[in-house]
């Protein structure tokens, strides 16, 4: 074993041990197995296909601390960041620190409020849940997510419960977040019939802030619960950025995610969802936005393994200057999956001769009663619409933006909440007007 | 207001235009004419300043200035409008939100104020009532799934709001029904006015029973063969371009 491994796994056991020390963790089993996980794993390589052209040297040679620090923050910047709109709750980590006088969590029906606090009085419901649909971890990382645990939300929405506003998740990386690895886990639970919908955030509170934000989600919804999930990701331009979100969905369940990655040095995002019951569907839609020295990684991993089942997914990308996407996106439907539909389709606008895509769709069927699609395109701006636009007296860079948030606004408009789409929209405009 | 001496152009060294020689003046609507492929186009996309062809000869002068060595969206903000033989499509660009910013964008560049959304609305509104555009198109994509009469509609709506001073238009009534014909040709006739010129290019008789043009210009290989007045297109009409290439070749 690597001498490198070596030092992250005692440093996840001291920090495991000093967890215990201080009062007992209900997690420690847990943790201590998912240490030794990560020992068995190590940190993904290139080697492996999922990671082929995500390196990872940059965030190692950063090498993030995983010690916790309390460093203020001015409470105004993180107020002027909640969403403009009226919410039904509201969590806010500000450094990976839950912040419960700037969070709202009541209301009847909905159980929010912090991983941690939840653990620590032993609800036995998020105890159980906690690792149930990602396991210990699939690659290093996720399993150094649940070895060192922080934090994180826990969300619960009652049966037949319908919450008509959204849900708010507020993450916030200031000056405390600088040189740190955070490790947040959130659990939603939908029970039967229960309906929400999740308005999720990353952001920071300063621009360039170096800081490494590791997580995980776990969401499972029962019989005929619907969960729409709008996330948008915009850390400092320093940052880097991880996250699995394991689905678990049940009978006629439906979950729609629609994802925005528009921030970040590096971030990858993957989004595994295995169908285990029939009627169930799943749809994502995500837009990724990487400019010059960015990385952007969306990982789809959807699988039919019960009959009757749809997934479609919809991804877009926009890249200038030298910026980098990846984009994977598999869709399997097993021998069991009959009646299934499937579609994935992945379309890319390149800016620049310098930016870089790998884009790889694929498709494993072995049912045969299935309806199924897949396609990825890489482009570039159209000249005849470049020519239009500038006949009309827009400049070029007037005109290229228009034509970059046309081509993001398929993605743009399934944001539910219109404050999300005014900000995607402004980003992308400032972005390419550059 | 417009000066072409002896413009010659093309692409790829193929030769299109060859010595076009055109004057036209404020308050003038000229008619260009002419069979398949002769250049009407080019002409038009020139002027406009699409990339793509080599001017080997020639000049244009605007208002006093060189036209070719002007950025397009110059020429745009000095009043230069092309409504093109085919609109492009913009997926994605709501058509409202493109006519207001490129409406201030020209504004702008002219140091004026930018017109503010309701206002704008109005404008708006009242104009593609006057081109008997269906409101509905407004709030669509720009020309995206437009008929094709829409979207002809949908470029003198533009032209009707951003009101230049040298419109171009080319074959706008191709592919127009007889109500959209008239609809067009008064959103021309409502332009008119001593400070504005129109290049109108067209194959049919009938824009011009409504346009009445000042002048009408045959173009054929590039060169204006003939020159005349509205006269000139009712025998056009009467006896198709043979007669004339005949003529002209002799
Ligand atoms: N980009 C190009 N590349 C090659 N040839 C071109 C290009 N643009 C125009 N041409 C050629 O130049 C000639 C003139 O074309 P143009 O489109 O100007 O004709 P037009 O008079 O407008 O014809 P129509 O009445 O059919 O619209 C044609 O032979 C055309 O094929
Ligand atoms: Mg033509």
């Amino acid at each position: 074993m690597n001498q490198m491994i070596r030092d992250y796994q005692q440093t996840a056991m001291r920090y495991i041990d000093s967890l215990h020390e201080a009062g007992g963790d209900r997690l420690t089993g847990r943790r201590q197995a998912a240490a030794r996980r990560f020992a068995e794993l190590g940190f993904p390589h290139t080697r492996t296909e999922a990671w082929r052209y995500t390196g990872i040297e940059g965030l190692m040679q950063r090498g993030f601390e995983l010690t916790e620090r309390d460093e203020a923050f001015p409470r105004h910047a993180v107020m002027r960041r909640f969403l403009r709109e009226p919410t039904a709750a509201r969590l806010v980590f500000v450094d990976g620190r839950y912040q419960a006088d700037l969070s709202d969590t009541g209301l009847a029906g909905v159980r929010v409020g912090s991983l941690r606090e939840a653990v620590a009085v032993g609800d036995r419901q998020v105890l159980e849940a906690v690792g149930s649909l990602s396991g210990l971890g699939d690659h290093g990382f996720a399993a150094l997510n649940l070895a060192t645990l922080q934090d994180g939300a826990v969300i619960r929405v009652s049966a037949g419960v319908t919450v008509q506003q959204p849900i708010e998740l507020l993450h916030l990386a200031g000056k405390g977040a600088a040189g740190r690895a955070m490790r947040p886990r959130h659990l939603v639970m939908l029970e039967a019939d229960a309906s929400a919908n999740l308005v999720e955030r990353y952001l920071a509170l300063d621009g360039e802030t170096a800081y490494f934000n590791n997580l995980v989600c776990e969401i499972t919804l029962a019989e005929r619960a619907s969960l729409v999930h709008q996330r948008i990701q915009q850390e400092s331009a320093q940052a880097y950025h991880l996250c699995d979100i394991h689905l678990g969905l049940q009978g006629k369940a439906h979950y729609q995610g629609i994802n925005a990655a528009v921030g970040g040095v590096w971030s990858r995002t993957r989004i595994h969802c295995r169908f285990t019951d029939p009627g169930a569907g799943c749809e994502l839609d995500g837009l990724y936005l990487a400019g010059e020295g960015q990385l952007t990684d969306f990982h789809l991993d959807v699988d039919h393994a019960a009959p009757h089942c749809d997934s479609r997914e919809n991804f877009k990308g926009i890249l200038h200057g030298g910026g980098k996407a990846v984009f994977d996106g598999l869709i399997q439907v097993r021998e069991q999956a009959q009646k299934s539909n499937a579609h994935l389709s992945n379309a890319n606008l390149m800016l620049s001769r310098r930016a870089e895509v790998d884009t790889k769709p694929q498709l494993q069927i072995y049912a045969d009663d299935v309806q199924c699609s897949h396609g990825a395109s890489v482009g570039r701006l159209d000249e005849q619409a470049m020519f239009y636009l500038r006949s009309r007296g827009f400049d070029k860079g007037q005109a290229r933006r228009l034509l970059c948030l046309g081509f993001a606004n398929e993605i743009v408009e399934r944001f539910q909440s219109a404050p999300l789409r005014e900000q995607l929209s402004e980003v992308i405009g400032q972005r390419l007007e550059e | 207001m417009l000066s072409i001496k002896h413009l010659s152009a093309g692409v790829d060294g193929k030769a299109i235009l060859k010595g076009i020689d055109l004057e036209v003046r404020a308050g003038e609507v000229h008619a260009v004419m002419g069979p398949n492929g002769s250049g009407k186009s080019t002409l038009a996309h020139i002027l406009a300043g699409r990339d793509g062809y080599t001017v080997t000869d020639g000049e244009v002068r605007y208002m006093g200035r060189d036209l070719l060595g002007m950025e397009i969206e110059e020429r745009a903000r000095q009043g230069v409008f092309l409504a093109m033989q085919y609109p492009v499509e913009l997926p994605g660009v709501n058509n409202m939100t493109f006519l207001r910013e490129s409406m201030n964008a020209i504004r702008k560049s002219r140091g004026e104020e930018e017109m503010d959304a309701v206002s704008f609305m109005k404008l708006v509104r009242e104009k593609a009532r006057q081109v008997k555009l269906d409101e509905k198109l407004l709030k669509r994509s720009v020309n995206t799934g437009f008929s094709g009469g829409e979207k002809k509609r949908n470029e003198i709506l533009q032209m009707a709001v951003l009101e230049p001073f040298l419109a171009i238009l080319d074959e706008t009534d191709s592919g127009l029904d007889i109500d959209a014909l008239r609809n067009v040709a008064d959103g021309v006739n409502r332009l008119r006015s001593p400070h504005r010129a129109m290049i109108v290019v067209t194959h049919y008789q009938r824009l011009l029973d409504y346009l009445e043009p000042d002048h009408v210009h045959v173009l054929a290989g590039g060169r204006i063969v003939r020159s005349g007045g509205k006269e000139l297109a009712l025998e056009l009409e009467a006896k198709g371009y043979g007669w004339l290439l005949e003529e002209v070749a002799a």
